[in-house]
């Protein structure tokens, strides 16, 4: 109903011949940007709001919740040993994976930014957004390829004598932080090779004319400078890692629980909309904090 | 200038096979596309082209595939018309909470997708039980939905390309008599085209690989491309689903190709 209404209204576009001027026209302003704005608000915010009084609500079986304010499935998702090691693990697996992509992500952006050739530039990055616009699902597939039972990684393995049995590789803790990383790997490089981009190249040169090696100019002088971008592909993966969906469930299996898959079971699975929503809520505010630690961070310091 | 080193070698490795590490699995789900063997084993015993021709004739992946074309091309639509109008606003009138404005229309991006899939399924049943119109399991309410994992794509891109597009020719064009729709349709709109361009192919792509958000929306007997290859990855590993996955490594590949000669995609980022 509504977003018909809106897009007519944008596509009109003679509010922007209404203006008296590029830089002034206050009245046209609100024309542009407000049918954007109620898609987000009617659509994201108002959802996302729902939700919160969700969470507070307590399940019923039959009218699905009871209209009451209470905070019972916060101190019952804080107080289930199950709940309580579901979170713990997607927090370590989230964090490792995340040290690890910025390790990676670093020396793989730094390279990008500071190539000269353009096309060479060009194969680089679409090298880099390939995978990342393939979407989850395809890449995990393909992780699962490489380490099942009979996979590429156990025949290299097997062919090379260091094991006479297959391993279990799939399934484990290990495989969702490898599929993570891989998965992360090009969202981090994406955002730290923009920022690595606005760094000049001549500070590398005027460190190392002033006798520091290559590798001390890096670290000592770009290092430092490209901390928001660092920052920034830290929230993001973080994030992303915490909320991820296809990843856990395809790599991990059954017996590795994560937030995501978790969440998804509570609301469409069992149907209790209140305790479900009491977990997104929480993934939600993890998610958000770190946004706004990071965006403060970047903004105090560099805008 | 430059010297060979082992700090430099090792340092050229090392990038080497973080590239590599990135790449491999789309190598290795394109080779077992081919495999013969019916259980995915390496190395393979013979290469055929049969499982393309299989992934093809399964319902659910090619409903899945029209699908997902479908609701791309409705979501790209409705982000380019809600967010360049957004992004032009934003980036060349000055008005009151234009930063909060921004953060807002760029945040369907930091909502981790489970949530937002979550929430707005809980909202479309709150709809559809207190006004009696139905979004959840309609395709009307997969394109609303897709459309705000897209906006922020067009957003972003397209308010880059109006940063670096030089706002002076558009306040020549005034002064020399143009109003503003000629302006902008006639100055500001070519400059921005490849950025629009871009926009339009990641919105597309961010709405094609979506999985988080339509695994709640999608109806009974309704599928898109990601989560059929979800649902058949949980039971079944074989060559079939490497062949569906090769199609869309493919067709993006191409896109990509194609934008980079429009955008410089080396310096779209």
């Amino acid at each position: 109903m509504s977003v018909s209404a809106v897009i007519g209204g944008v596509g009109s576009g003679g509010e922007i011949s209404g203006a008296t001027g590029v830089v002034r026209g206050r009245r046209t302003t609100p024309a542009l940007v407000i049918p954007a704005l109620l898609l987000v608000a009617l659509f994201m915010l108002a959802p996302l709001a729902l939700i919160v009084r969700y969470s507070f609500d307590l399940y019923d079986p039959v009218k699905l919740m009871l209209g009451v304010f209470s905070i019972d499935n916060y101190a019952r998702a804080f107080a289930d040993p199950f709940y309580q090691k579901v979170l713990g693990v997607t927090a370590r697996i989230a964090g490792l994976s995340t040290v690890i992509v910025l390790l990676l992500a670093f020396p793989a952006a730094y390279c990008i930014s500071r190539t000269r050739s353009e096309k060479r530039r060009s194969w680089l990055i679409i090298l880099t957004v390939l995978p990342l616009l393939l979407g989850n699902a395809v890449r995990s597939a393909a992780w699962m390829v490489v380490m099942g039972t009979k996979g590429v990684a156990n025949t290299v393995l097997i062919a090379l004598g260091l094991t006479a049995q297959p391993i279990a590789i799939l399934y484990t803790p290990t495989a969702v932080v490898i599929a993570l990383v891989s998965v992360l790997l090009p969202f981090a490089i994406i955002t730290m090779q923009s920022v690595l981009d606005a760094i000049p190249t001549n500070i590398e040169e005027a460190a190392m004319s002033l006798g520091q090696s290559p590798l001390r100019a890096v670290l000592s002088v770009v290092l430092p400078l490209s901390m928001p971008g660092l920052i920034a592909a830290a929230a993001i993966c973080f994030a992303l890692a915490m909320n991820a969906y296809a990843t856990p469930v395809l790599i991990g299996g059954p017996s590795i629980q994560m937030m995501g898959p978790v969440v998804y079971e509570q609301i469409a699975k069992v149907q209790n909309w209140p305790f479900g929503s009491t977990l997104a809520c929480m993934l939600m505010l993890t998610t958000v904090l770190l946004t706004i630690v990071s965006t403060r961070f970047l903004s105090r310091k560099y805008f | 200038m430059k010297r060979f080193s082992i700090g430099r070698f090792s340092y050229l490795a090392f990038v080497t096979l973080i590239f590599a590490f990135v790449i491999a699995p789309l190598l290795v789900i394109v080779w077992a596309s081919f495999f013969s063997d019916r259980i995915l084993t390496f190395p393979p015993s013979g290469y055929t082209l049969s499982w393309f021709v299989r992934a093809w004739d399964l319902q659910d992946f090619a409903s899945g595939f029209a699908t997902s074309l479908q609701v791309g091309a409705c979501a790209t639509l409705g982000s380019l018309l809600l967010g360049v109008p957004a992004a032009l606003a934003i980036e060349r009138f000055a008005f009151p909470g234009r930063e909060t404005v921004r953060q807002l229309l760029l945040s369907p991006m930091y909502v981790p997708a489970i949530v937002a899939g979550a929430a707005v399924y809980i909202y479309f049943i709150q709809i559809e039980m207190m006004a009696g119109v139905q979004f959840a399991a309609t395709f009307h309410g997969l394109v609303i939905a897709h459309t705000l994992v897209a906006l922020p794509w067009t957003m972003r891109l397209v308010c880059a390309s109006l940063v670096t597009a030089n706002a002076a020719s558009e306040e020549a064009a005034r002064s020399l008599g143009a109003n503003a729709l000629q302006t902008f349709f006639l100055v500001t709109l070519p400059t921005i085209r490849p950025g629009m361009i871009a926009a339009a192919m990641f919105a597309f792509i961010a709405s094609f690989s979506d999985l988080e958000k339509s695994l709640f929306l999608v109806g009974p007997g309704q599928t898109t491309l990601p989560i059929s290859i979800l649902n058949y990855l949980e039971w079944n590993l074989d060559s079939t689903i490497a062949a569906v996955a090769t199609v869309q490594i493919a067709v993006i590949g191409a896109a990509l190709l194609i934008s980079d000669r429009f955008v410089n995609l080396g310096k779209a980022f």
